[in-house]
C-alpha cells in the first residue's frame, strides 16, 4: 500500500500540462471530470435528436424528415442517451466520489481507468459517423431486433463494434469500481459502514459485469448471422428471432437497473443531508438494492409478453416483475421516513431529489401497469411504454445526476453555484419534463404506437403539448450549462463542509478537493 | 495489492463466463422449447418410431404456407384441410413453382399452432428436412408424411401446420464459392 502512495506522489511532479494532461491522466478526479463533461456533450447530442423526433411529431403527416431518418433518430437517441449520457455520467460520479467516500487515494486501477474513458470518444465517433453513410445510421431501434436489424444498411457492423467498445469500457470501469471498493476502504470502514452511494455502485458494478458480456454475445451472434453464415436468429437456417429477444433482454433488464441503482444511491445521500437526519433504514436500503439487482435477472421476458409465450411463462414473469415493486417500495418509504420530522431545507439538489421521488414513483406505477400481462397486450409498443421509461429515466436517472452535480459541485470546484438560478433551472426542468412526458400516457392508452413518424389526427393535441414541453426541457438545460460555467468563474468560497447536514469523508477534505486526497487513510469509527 | 489482483482475476472470470453463458443460452433455449413443446417447433429429423397406435378419434389438420421476404416463388398446400384419424399415417404435399428466371435454392421452416401440441405432430417424411433446388419455371410437389400421436390430449380443436419457404440462393452460392 505504502509503495503505491509513494508512486502517486512521485507522479505528481512530472505531470504533463495542456491537452496531454487529460489524455495521459490517471487521476480519479481528472477522469471523473472527463466522464462528466463527455456525458454532458452526449446529453445534448442525444437531446438534439429527441427534438428532431418531437419536431416531426408536432403535427400529423410528414413535415421535416423522411421516415427512414426518423427511425435513425429514435434508434440513435436511445443508444446515445443510454450508453453516452447516463452510463458515463454515473461512472464519472463514481470516479470523483468513490475514492473520497471510502478514504482511498485513488481508484485501484488508475491506468485502466484512463483507458475505460478514452475508449468512449472513439466508440461514439464510430457510432455517430454512421449517420453520414449513404445507407444512414441504424434504424431498427436500439434493441436491434432481428430480422429487421439484419436487413439494415452498412451501419450495422459499425454499430455493433461501437457497442462492443462501450461494453468493454463499462466492464473495465466496473472491475475497477469493485476492486477499489473491496480493497481500498479506510481502516475501520466495514461494508455495512460504507456510504449508501458506494453500496449502490458496488451492486451496479456487479450487474455490469454480469450483463454486458451477454449483450456482447448477442450482438456478436447478430454479426455472424449477417456476415459469416451462422443462423442463430435467421429463420431460413433454423434459427429463431425470438431467441435474440430473450438474450437481449437478459442483458437489457439488468441494464435498466444499472441506470437507476446509482441514482438511488445519490438520492439516499442527498435526502438525509437536507433533512438533517440519518438515512432511515440503512440496512434495509442495502438489502433492497441487492434484491432489486438479483430479481433483475429473472424478469426479462416482461419486455416480450406479446411474442407468444406460454401461459406459465407469462404468469412467472408477471409475478417476478411485480415482486420488484417490494424492494423498490421499501426504498421510497425509507426516503419518506428519512424526511419525516426532519429539519428540511429546499436547496436545488434537494428539490431535484424530491422531484425524483415523486416522478420516479409515477414511472414505477406505470411500470406495474405494464407488468400486468393481460393489460400489457393493450400497452405494448405504444406511447404508454415511452411515457413509462422516460419517467424513470429522465426525472429518475437524469434528475439524480443533476442533483448530484449541484450537491458535489462545491466540493469539486470549491465554488458555490447561484442558488436562485439553480431553483429556476429546477422549476423549468420539472414543469417541462411533465409537459413532455405526461401526455404520452394518454396517447399511449388511446393506442398511438411508438417509433412512428406520422400518426392518426386524434392524437394531435397531446403530441403538440409533448413537443412544446420537449423544446422547453431542452432549452432549460442550456441554463444548466450556463450555471455550470458561471460557477466555474466564481472565486473559491465554498466551505469544506458545503452543506450543513452533509455527512461523509469527502466533506472532511478541503474544498476544492485537493488533486491527491487521503494519502494517509483516515480512521473510521 | 495482492488482493486487488485476485479481485481482478475473479471478476475477469465472471466476464468470460457470462460471455459464454450468452452462447449457452442458444442450446438452453432449444432444449427448453423441445422439452416443453413451446414455440411450435416440430421434430427436425424424421420420426421413425413405431409406438403410435391407431385410435378411433379424428382431428382436423389445416395447412397454410408463407413465402419469406417476397421471394419469387409460388408455394401453396395441395389441400388446405384434412380430417385425419389419430395414429394413422397420411400423405399430402405442397406445390412450389419458381417464378424467377434463374435457378433457386430454398428451404422451408415448419411450425405448428397451437405450439403446445407440436410434439404430437410427428413428421415421418418432410421436404423441410432437406433443401430444395428448383429451376426457372419448374413446378415441384413437395411431399409430407405425418402421423398424429395418440398421446394427443382430447380437449383440443384443430391443428394448423404452417410452412415458411425461404429463398437461400445467395447463401448456397456463396458457400459453393468457398
Amino acid at each position: 500500500m505504502s509503495t503505491n502512495i509513494d508512486h502517486i506522489k512521485e507522479e505528481h511532479h512530472h505531470q504533463p500540462s495542456g491537452l496531454m494532461r487529460w489524455i495521459t491522466t490517471t487521476n480519479h478526479k481528472d477522469i471523473g471530470s472527463l466522464y462528466l463533461w463527455f456525458s454532458l456533450l452526449m446529453f445534448f447530442i442525444g437531446g438534439f435528436m429527441a427534438l428532431i423526433i418531437r419536431a416531426e411529431l408536432f403535427q400529423p403527416g410528414l413535415q421535416l424528415v423522411v421516415p427512414g431518418f426518423f427511425n435513425q433518430m429514435t434508434t440513435m437517441h436511445a443508444l446515445i442517451m443510454i450508453f453516452g449520457a447516463l452510463m458515463p455520467a454515473f461512472v464519472g460520479l463514481a470516479n470523483w466520489q468513490l475514492p473520497m467516500m471510502i478514504g482511498a487515494p485513488d481508484m485501484a486501477l488508475p491506468r485502466l481507468n484512463n483507458w475505460s474513458f478514452w475508449i468512449l470518444p472513439f466508440a461514439f465517433t464510430m457510432l455517430l459517423s454512421t449517420l453520414f453513410f449513404e445507407s444512414g445510421g441504424p434504424a431498427a431501434g436500439w434493441t436491434l431486433y432481428p430480422p429487421l436489424s439484419l436487413q439494415g444498411g452498412n451501419s450495422m457492423p459499425f454499430v455493433i463494434f461501437s457497442l462492443h467498445l462501450l461494453g468493454a469500457s463499462s466492464i473495465l470501469g466496473a472491475i475497477n469500481v469493485i476492486a477499489t471498493i473491496l480493497n481500498m476502504r479506510a481502516p475501520g470502514m466495514t461494508l455495512m459502514k460504507m456510504p449508501i452511494f458506494v453500496w449502490t455502485w458496488l451492486i451496479t458494478a456487479f450487474l455490469l459485469i454480469a450483463a454486458m458480456p451477454v449483450l456482447a454475445g448477442a450482438i456478436t451472434m447478430l454479426l455472424t448471422d449477417r456476415f459469416y453464415g451462422t443462423s442463430f436468429f435467421t429463420a431460413a437456417g433454423g434459427g429463431d428471432p425470438v431467441l435474440f429477444q430473450h438474450i437481449f433482454w437478459f442483458f437489457g433488464h439488468p441494464e435498466v437497473y444499472i441506470l437507476i441503482l446509482p441514482a438511488f444511491g445519490i438520492i439516499s445521500t442527498i435526502i438525509p443531508a437536507f433533512s438533517r437526519k440519518k438515512l432511515f433504514g440503512y440496512d434495509s436500503m442495502v438489502y433492497a438494492t441487492a434484491s432489486i439487482a438479483l430479481l433483475s435477472f429473472i424478469v426479462w421476458a416482461h419486455h416480450m409478453f406479446t411474442v407468444g409465450m406460454p401461459l406459465a411463462g407469462e404468469i412467472f414473469f408477471m409475478f417476478t416483475t411485480m415482486l420488484i415493486a417490494v424492494p423498490t417500495g421499501v426504498k421510497v418509504f425509507n426516503w419518506v421516513a428519512t424526511m419525516w420530522r426532519g429539519s428540511m431545507t429546499f436547496e436545488t439538489p434537494m428539490l431535484f431529489s424530491l422531484a425524483f421521488i415523486i416522478l420516479f414513483t409515477i414511472g414505477g406505477f406505470s411500470g406495474l401497469m405494464l407488468a400486468i400481462t393481460p393489460a400489457d397486450f393493450q400497452y405494448h409498443d405504444t406511447y404508454f411504454v415511452v411515457a413509462h421509461f422516460h419517467y424513470v429515466l429522465v426525472p429518475g436517472a437524469i434528475f439524480a445526476v443533476i442533483a448530484a452535480v449541484y450537491y458535489w459541485l462545491p466540493k469539486w470546484t470549491g465554488k458555490m453555484y447561484n442558488e436562485t438560478l439553480g431553483k429556476v433551472h429546477f422549476w423549468m426542468t420539472t414543469v417541462f419534463v411533465n409537459i413532455t412526458f405526461f401526455p404520452m400516457h394518454f396517447v399511449g392508452l388511446a393506442g398511438m404506437p411508438r417509433r412512428i413518424p406520422d400518426y392518426a389526427v386524434q392524437f394531435t393535441d397531446f403530441n403538440m403539448i409533448a413537443s412544446i414541453g420537449a423544446f422547453g426541457f431542452g432549452l432549460s438545460q442550456l441554463l444548466f450549462v450556463y450555471i455550470l460555467f458561471q460557477t466555474l468563474r466564481q472565486p473559491v468560497t465554498a466551505a469544506d463542509k458545503s452543506w450543513e447536514g452533509a455527512e461523509g469523508l469527502e466533506w472532511t477534505l478541503p474544498s476544492p478537493a485537493p488533486y491527491h486526497s487521503f494519502d494517509t487513510p483516515p480512521k473510521v469509527d | 495489492m495482492k488482493s486487488v489482483k485476485s479481485t481482478i482475476t475473479k471478476l475477469s472470470l465472471v466476464v468470460v463466463a457470462m460471455y459464454g453463458f450468452s452462447y449457452a443460452l442458444v442450446p438452453i433455449y432449444d432444449t427448453f422449447c423441445e422439452i416443453t413443446g413451446l414455440n411450435g417447433k416440430t421434430n427436425e429429423v424424421a420420426y421413425t418410431g413405431s409406438d403410435i397406435e391407431k385410435e378411433n378419434r379424428f382431428i382436423k389438420i389445416k395447412f397454410i404456407s408463407n413465402v419469406a421476404n417476397s421471394a419469387p416463388l409460388y408455394f401453396e398446400p395441395a389441400v388446405t384441410e384434412m380430417v385425419v384419424q389419430v395414429g394413422k399415417p397420411y400423405n399430402t404435399h405442397y406445390v412450389m413453382k419458381n417464378n424467377s428466371t434463374k435457378q433457386l435454392h430454398t428451404t422451408a421452416s415448419p411450425s405448428v399452432t397451437p405450439g403446445k401440441f407440436a410434439e404430437y405432430f410427428k413428421k415421418i417424411e418432410c421436404f423441410c428436412f432437406n433443401q430444395q433446388t428448383i429451376d426457372s419455371g419448374e413446378v415441384k410437389d413437395l411431399g409430407i408424411q405425418f402421423v398424429v400421436d395418440n398421446d394427443l390430449p382430447t380437449n383440443i380443436g384443430d391443428i394448423v401446420l404452417s410452412y415458411t419457404m425461404f429463398d437461400i440462393t445467395n447463401k448456397v452460392v456463396e458457400a459453393d464459392k468457398l
